[in-house]
């Protein structure tokens, strides 16, 4: 993780990025078996990014709903008790339950109270490849419908972002990220009309994407300057507000 | 990031110092010593969606605004229309009407139909085209069908580039009844081999973990940048294909035009690499030798 930070950091200067959150696995079953074992047998490899780049990167843990008991362990652990700031509910897994499933709700409801991120990963697969693990809009629209006071992040946007959109567009308290598909144009202005801007995070997903790939949404879309200032950070940094004071972490200033 | 004014990002040379430090190389913000040429559009509309950009008006200002010199189009109609003469000829009128000297119109030959080659005469005698476009995947036919290699003997005979589209949409966002996977390349490099003055040009080619690695062995084989992707996207993308064989193509307007761009320069390419992505390979595809 170190040796890929390193390699991202050039390119989050470039993008004048001041702070990232990174989703870090820690041993509930969001990466490869050999991984997932490394990391129980040594903490430090976790701690390390946060240690070495604290003023830069802001944690998140990648938890498996499959481990209700050991996820909730997780959350005490890296969120209640650690550093991390919010959770994000991987996809692409082998085995799992998509984001409806009753597993979630001690999850959520334990990350919301202490204040942390919840942000899901959806994708609306047109190939129907997704298994049985993967969550779509619709599926975080129907968790959110049960905890309108809590507010849920619906990473990509589902990547078929005009389906997206419309399955959350209905509860106020789902926002959208931006990134994890090409630079489809359309996609922001679309977003910004049916949810407004102040329901959409800018999510550079370095560095598997090219900064003009992420970038170029937000910076080229038909939309006020005002609305791109949101997207691009200060609704991030409104969403943050309360777990960073909490922790004694710094927000950067808006601009 | 939200300092950086987005108002640059309207000239192609500043997006450079948008994102790369607010700071470019000289060559970038000041004058430019080439051209850019786009050799991946499209004029018309998408079938799926309206396009931000998807009137040729619209899409014209966009060249100007973004200071485009010369975009290579081809036309969405060609995509689904059975009537593809019908798809060039308003293609090239499109081009005449209202392309201010910058779009370049690039012919669509489907394979599929009776009289394809009456279409491809016509492009090239008529239209006086110096390119034409392919789509295997919408247009059902693998690339080891004997009508391709057929092709590729005429439009080597006629010194016509043939862009060949590998993909238009990731297959995983397409419309549920227009499902149209990545172009199967695997037989490509033998035709090329039975054709060896044929010039084919990828268009939208994604490299997989499993895909053919060979591909950049193959002589007059180009590529173009639209969907290269990641990090170190671009530095991989010269470090697998010979520099003088990758061409800067947008895929606009499906995708975003200032994304491609803003891709090229955040790759901190050298002058003569960008001289080279942005013009000098596509001007000798087109046969404007050295």
């Amino acid at each position: 993780v170190v040796a890929e930070i390193e390699r991202t950091l050039p390119k989050m200067k470039k993008g004048a990025i001041e702070r990232a959150c990174i989703f870090q696995h820690v041993g509930l079953g969001t990466a490869s078996a050999e991984v997932e074992k490394r990391l129980r047998e040594d903490e430090r490899l976790i701690r390390e990014p946060l240690e070495r780049w604290p003023s830069w990167l802001l944690g998140m843990i990648q938890i498996n709903a499959l481990h209700r008991e050991r996820a909730l362990e997780a959350i005490e652990r890296w969120i209640a008790d650690g550093p991390m700031v919010g959770v994000y509910f991987a996809g692409g897994l082998r085995e799992g339950y998509p984001c409806s499933h009753p597993n979630f709700a001690p999850l959520v409801e334990r990350v919301a109270e202490l204040g942390g991120i919840i942000m899901q990963h959806t994708w609306f697969d047109t190939t129907n490849r997704g298994g049985p693990a993967q969550s779509t809009p619709s599926h975080l629209a129907t968790l959110a419908g049960r905890y309108p006071e809590i507010t849920f992040i619906c990473a990509h946007a589902g990547g078929e972002w005009e389906k997206g959109i419309r399955a959350i567009r209905g509860l106020p308290n789902v926002w959208i990220e931006t990134s994890g598909f090409d630079p489809t144009a359309g996609f922001i202005d679309m977003a910004v009309r049916d949810l407004s801007a102040q329901r959409i995070l800018f999510g550079s997903h370095l560095p598997g994407r090219s900064l003009g790939t992420e970038l170029g949404k937000v910076l080229a879309a038909a939309i006020s300057e005002e609305d791109k200032h949101q997207i691009l950070g200060g609704n991030l940094r409104r969403l943050l507000g309360p777990i960073l004071q909490r922790k004694g972490l710094i927000a950067t200033p808006p601009p | 990031l939200t300092s950086v004014s987005v108002a640059s990002l309207v000239s192609s040379g500043e997006a450079a110092a948008a994102v790369t430090e607010r700071k470019a190389p000289a060559a970038i913000v000041g004058q430019r010593p080439w051209k850019v040429i786009d050799t991946n559009l499209h004029l018309f509309q998408w079938p799926c969606r309206r396009l931000p950009e998807d009137t040729v008006e619209q899409l014209v200002d966009k060249l100007v605004k973004l200071d485009i010199f010369q975009a290579w189009a081809g036309s969405f109609e060609g995509l689904l229309h059975r009537d593809v003469t019908g798809v060039n000829d308003r293609l090239v009128e499109a081009c005449q009407r209202h392309g201010r000297g910058r779009l370049s119109p690039v012919g669509t030959i489907h394979l599929g139909l009776p009289d394809w080659e009456g279409d491809l005469r016509r492009c090239q005698q008529v239209h006086r085209m110096r390119a034409i476009r392919l789509y295997p995947n919408y247009h059902d036919y693998r690339l080891d069908d004997p009508r391709f290699g057929e092709l590729l003997q005429r439009c080597a005979q006629a010194g016509l580039l043939v862009q060949l589209c590998v993909s238009l949409e990731d297959l995983r966002t397409q419309h549920p009844r227009l499902q149209a996977a990545d172009v199967e390349l695997e037989p490509l490099p033998a035709m090329m081999r039975a054709h060896p003055q044929a010039k084919v040009m990828l268009l939208n080619y994604k490299p997989t973990a499993g895909g053919l690695k060979t591909l950049p062995e193959v002589p007059n084989l180009f590529v173009d940048t639209a969907r290269v992707e990641g990090t170190d996207g671009y530095a991989h993308w010269l470090r697998t294909w010979p520099p003088s064989r990758v061409v800067f193509g947008s895929h606009a307007p499906f995708f975003i035009y200032e994304s491609a761009l803003i891709k090229a320069y955040e790759a901190e390419l050298s002058d003569d690499e960008l001289l080279a992505l942005f013009q000098d390979n596509a001007l000798r595809l087109l046969g404007f030798a050295d």
